[in-house]
Parts: C-alpha cells; structure tokens; sequence
C-alpha cells in the first residue's frame, strides 16, 4: 500500500516534470534503489530517509551548481534481477547522474554493474558486500560505509583484547555475507591471538526464528564468546532465545548492533555480555552541532532516532554534493576524480578519504558493550571502541592478488 | 546437551505441527493447498503482539487469553476468506486457488505493513515463563516447555473433537468422500467454512505463542509456509496424523543435525522428503486429488 503511493508519488512527479521542461532539464536527477519491500524493508527505509534529508538541506540552499537534486526512488524488492532492470531503466531512460540507496548485496552488484557499464557514479551506503571493492570493481564504484569485512575484522580487533576469552565459536547466516563475515574474522582474530582455540562454525539460514538448536550447537562447544554474523529477525530471536538457554551466564555474544537492531530489542535486550558492532551508531559519533541538527531534524521527520542506516545515508548524499560543486560538473570522470582525491567532513568523523584502487572510503567501525542510558527509550552502547577504516582495510596488494584469483 | 537438544527438536515440531495441522485438515476436506496459512500465522503473531499490553501484561493468564483472542481473530478472517472468495471457486481449476490464496498472502502482508510497520516486533514474554530449569550443565529454557504443553493440549482438544463430536464425524466423512456426504445431505458448505475456521484458528495461535521466543515481522509467512509444507508432504496432504508424526520428524531431524551434521541439516529434511515422495507418490493416505 504504502509502494503504491511512492510508486504515484514517483509518477506525480515525473508527469510534473514533463509538463514543466524547464524544471526537468535542470534537476539533477538520482537514482535510488532499494529494496522498500523483501527482507530489505525496515533498513532501506532509514537509508531514504536520511537521504530525503540531505537532499532537503542540499535544495533549500539552491541545489547542486543551481539545480535542484532530484529523487527518482525504485523499489527492488531486495531482488538482484529486479534491482538491475530499474538501475538500467533510470540510466538509459531517465539518464540520472547517480546510483544509490541499494540495502541487498546481490542487488547492489546487480546495480553495480550496470552503473559500470554506464560509466554513472555509484555510491553505496547500505549494502556493503566487499565483492564490490574487489571483484566487480569498476572506477565508479564508491563505498561510503565499512564493508563487511572490515567490520568483521574489527570484531576481531576487539575480541582479541579480551585476554580472558580463550574459546570462540563463530556463528553465522548461511550465505555468502555470513560466511565471508566469518572467515574474515577467524582470519584475523588467528593472527592477533594465536592461543585462542576457535571451535566449528555453526550456520544458519537467513531469518531463522527457531535458534535454540543453534544456540545448543553453539554452547556444547563452552566458548567464551560467539561471534554471529546475524542480522535482523535472527539476530532477535538469537538474543532472545540465549537469554533463555543461559547464554548470557556461560559466554558473551559480540554481535551487529545497528541502531535499528537495538531499538528492537528494547527492554528485551540482556543487560551485560552483550558486545555490539555498529556503523553509525549517533550516539557514539563525535557530538558536533550538525550531528545534533540531523538528529533534530530527522526525528522532526521522523520521530524517531535516526539509526545508522540514515546516517550513512545522510552523509553519502552531502558527500556527492561536495563532489560535484568540487567538480564543477557532475560528468562521471571529474566527480570520481575528486571523490579520490578530496578528505571529506561526514557525521561520522572528519577528513575522510576514498582509495582510487577499491573505491573504498576510510570510514571507521564501531564496537561497544550494550548500556541503559536513560536518556535514550531503547539501549545503547557504552565503551564504544573507534576502529579507524584504515587499520580494517585490506592493502591493495591482497586485493590485487584476490582479484587475480577470481579472474 | 543432548537433552536440551531433544527438546529445541520437539518444541519446533510441536509448532511445525500446529501449523500444517490447519494446512492438512483444510487440503483433505476442499483440496485447496492455502498458501495464505502462513499469513494467518503471521497475522496471529501481530495481534497476540497488540493484545499483550492490554491484558494483563506480564502473567501467564494474560499472554494465554491473549494468544486465544488472536486464533479467533485469525479465524475470523480465515472464515470472511473463505465466505468471500474460495466459496466461488471450489472445484475450479488448481491454478485459479492457487492465485486466490497467494493474493491474500500480499492483502495479509500489506496491511500488516500498513498497521505495524515493517520492522521487527517484540512480544515480551510472560515474566513467570522467562529463565531455565538449569540441571548440571544443561539449561532446560521454560518457555518452550511451556509451549510444547500448550500444543499438546491443542492437539489432544483436536484430536478428541475429531473422533468423538458430530462436527469430527463430518470432517471425517467430508474428507474420505466429499461427493457421498453431499448426496447423504450433509451441507457441504458448512464444513468448509467450519474446517477453515479451524485451521485459520490454530495458525493464529501458533503464531501468537511462538511469538515471544523470537521477533515479530510481516516475513514470517514466508519463512512458515515453507516447512509447514515439507511436513504436509511428509506426512501426506489431508492426513492429520501424519503431519504430527512428520512435524515431529522434522523438527527433531533438524535440531539433531544442526548438533551432529551441521553442514546437512537442512539436507536432510529435503531428503526425508524425497524419499517419501518416492515411496508414496501420492503421500500416505494415497489416491489423487479428487
């Protein structure tokens, strides 16, 4: 129902901008697809809300070079094959200058493709799948957030520091992200910590809502801690469900804990043992005066706090908007040059770069134990640990010989 | 472990049972695979998640009735369904069904988004239901005990309904031989309308008692609908006893797998599957879809 009056909505606006050539040869027009229903739903909603905010901002001040930023919203229904047909439809027919909002990393390399092929600027902000950054690389590609496995890896820079766990089990969903999560992680937490004995890893399917036989599985091997590569309705169940079979008495569980996740669990959530990674959790980002107007104007918009999904959103968007009134022009080339060369000023932290080699920028990760602040109607986290983006990535030449060996 | 193991297998399966249970009595009396079963699941977990707070939140009592008043909401839009559209197209081409049910898959599924939202919903659970029987090692979690009760206490009300009341004696005849219970003037209407309502009824409650153990969202259809076939299909569509046995073979399969061959478990449960469609090809009560 509510697609519908997107979808007329989007309609709306097009038949206006027919009927008014003026307008329609000014804007700059955005493509943005993400998956409004499917798994995707609640997170691709955040992202477009916090980019509706930033190109509300970007417009009021008199747009781009004087244009106006135009969104042209596509719903994917978090399918790759849907998601590719509308990335093609908005370049070749409603020639837009960027693509972005994509939440699934099979529909993001599916758009990807296509913004390659049509040499349009790309700039994820959702989906963070480091195929990306490796094998389906092309020079417009730009990740604006941590992949997923330099979120991995700072798990594992963390947990390593925990000199009192000596057993980890792995956990994670059955597919590629899970299981490169969890690779990346064991990777890396062997070579800080090579005392620690890491048991089998146990997978489960996406979504899973009866976890109990995972969570014994994971158990009967008496870790220390478990690192689970979940998100969303399993991640809930995982917690919920641990809870009851004293996961939270015998282990820890470090785990993703995006804003969204923690508003979820609410009062559900276990008071200690529970270690969260975010990517933009507003809370732990340097409180400066315009991460205060966001939060302010998003929950004006919104009400509600804006999780990490908008702020990533939110910053790509102002990110593009530099680059192109940098750039002077919005051509693909020169707007990319810039994106490599500029330190850009975000939400999430001042100065921050882009690699030519991978498109990836150095945004850091965050990892920190839950908290109750009573500020706040849901938990938090407290502690929280700033990984810089740069210590996470991987150098260009472990990505050269990863692109090799996919070749 | 185990132990604790046996039970996750069991609780799992006393829900499978729950609901392919309305699933199976709905197939062996109208021949309509509903796909929208899952929907009313779902939609039972969404009331049980509005009722929660208004009765009595917190007691056992309260999250009980709470359940119950979601099965008959459920079922009353299971019977408004039924009433209103698969009424007209019994005895029309499969696909037509087919199309009918899937369209109140999405009606379900938007309007739920429409009330709720789509992100993830907690149902809290009952305070006195929350923690574990810790014997040695093991944590035995209360709550899916609790569960597995409540089921076997659904089941037995069914079963007993089935075999010994007039409604049961209909739904029997109904379903061995539609056509023969019409000319006996059985009125023909009234049992499906009624199977329905049954069946809608059980899958809202078993959405609303599963729903504490982990998150409420408006995906869950899908993610049900699936394994309730596989134990349909296992047990042989139309066949109740059948799908109790699968549901627990399933559930318990899984959790043993997970345990023991982890790479396999989801394998294993195809492959049951498999060999029960070879071996009956028409599942066990045997004889086409009439």
């Amino acid at each position: 129902m509510l697609e519908n009056t997107r979808r007329i909505a989007v309609a709306l606006t097009m038949a206006t901008a027919l009927t008014a050539p003026a307008f329609a040869a000014d804007a700059l027009k955005v493509g943005y697809v993400t998956g409004l229903t499917g798994a995707c739903a609640p997170i691709s909603e955040d992202g477009l809300n916090g980019t509706k905010i930033a190109v509300q901002e970007i417009n009021a001040r008199g747009g781009v070079l004087g244009r106006q930023i135009e969104l042209l919203v596509r719903d994917s229904q978090t399918k790759p094959e849907e998601g590719g047909k509308q990335a093609r439809e908005l370049a070749a027919a409603e020639k837009v200058e960027l693509l972005t909002g994509v939440c699934s990393s099979a529909v993001l390399l599916a758009v990807n493709a296509v913004a390659g092929e049509f040499k349009i600027p790309h700039s994820a902000i959702i989906g963070s799948t480091q195929k990306a950054n490796i094998e389906a690389f092309h020079p417009y590609f730009w990740q604006t957030q941590a992949n997923a496995t330099m979120e991995a890896i700072a798990a594992a820079e963390y947990v390593a520091k925990k000199a009192e766990w000596k057993r980890i089990t792995p956990m994670g969903y059955d597919y590629e992200w899970g299981h490169t999560s969890v690779d990346a992680f064991v990777g890396r937490l062997k070579e800080l910590r090579p005392d620690i004995e890491i048991a089998n890893p146990v997978f489960t399917k996406v979504g899973e809502a009866n976890m109990g036989p995972y969570i014994t599985a994971a158990l009967n091997s008496q870790p220390d801690a478990i690192f689970a590569a979940v998100f969303g309705g399993g991640l809930v169940s995982l917690i919920r469900q641990g809870e009851s079979f004293g996961m939270f008495k015998r282990s820890n569980l470090v785990t993703l804990l995006t804003v969204d996740t923690l508003q979820s669990m609410g009062d559900a959530m276990p008071k200690e043992r529970v270690f969260g990674i975010a990517r933009a959790p507003f809370f732990a980002l340097d409180q400066t005066p315009e991460l205060a107007a966001f939060i302010d104007s998003y929950r004006a918009a919104y009400n509600e706090y804006p999780t990490d999904w908008a702020i990533n959103g939110y910053d790509a968007m102002k990110f593009y908007a530099e680059a192109v009134e940098k750039a002077g022009t919005t051509g693909a080339d020169a707007v990319m040059k810039v994106v490599h060369e500029t330190a850009f000023d975000g939400l999430r932290g001042k100065a921050l770069k882009t690699r030519a080699f991978d498109g990836q920028m150095n945004v850091p990760a965050y990892v920190g134990e839950v908290n109750f602040d009573p500020a706040f109607p849901f938990p938090t986290m407290k502690n929280v640990e700033i990984f810089a983006g740069d210590s996470l990535m991987f150098s260009e030449e472990v990505i050269q010989s990863m692109r090799d060996a996919a070749k | 472990m185990i132990w604790v193991q046996l039970v996750n297998g069991l609780m799992e399966g006393m829900m499978l049972f729950l609901i392919a249970s309305g699933l199976t009595l709905i197939f062996g009396v109208s021949r309509i695979v509903n796909f929208a079963h899952g929907s009313l699941y779902m939609l039972g977990a969404f009331v049980t998640y509005a009722l929660v707070p208004v009765i009595a939140p917190g007691t056992v009592a309260g999250f009980f009735a709470a359940v119950l008043l979601a099965g008959l909401v459920t079922a009353l839009v299971g019977v408004a369904f039924e009433m209103l559209a698969l009424r007209r197209i019994y005895g029309a081409d499969p696909l037509m069904q087919l199309i009918i049910t899937i369209a109140l898959v999405f009606i379900i599924r938007d309007a739920v988004r429409w009330i709720w939202g789509a992100n993830s919903q907690m149902v809290p659970m009952p305070d006195a239901l929350m923690g574990a029987l810790v014997i040695g090692d093991n944590y035995f979690p209360i709550f899916p005990f609790v569960i597995f009760g409540a089921g076997l206490v659904v089941v037995l009300a069914m079963i007993g309904a089935i075999r010994f009341t007039r409604a049961g004696i209909l739904l029997r005849a109904g379903t061995d031989d539609r056509g023969m219970a019409g000319l006996l003037g059985i009125n023909e209407k009234l049992i499906f309308t009624g199977v329905f309502a049954a069946g809608s009824f059980l899958a809202g409650l078993a959405g609303g008692m599963a729903a504490p153990y982990g998150d409420v969202n408006y995906l869950l259809d899908t993610t049900v609908i699936v394994s309730a076939f596989i134990v349909c299909v296992i047990g042989g569509l139309g066949n109740l006893y059948g799908a109790l046995a699968g549901a627990m073979v399933v559930g318990v399969t899984k959790a043993m797998g997970v345990m023991y061959f982890p790479r396999l478990s989801m394998v294993l449960i195809f492959l049951i599957m498999a060999v029960v469609l070879v071996a009956r090809s028409m599942g066990r009560q045997g004889g086409p879809a009439r």
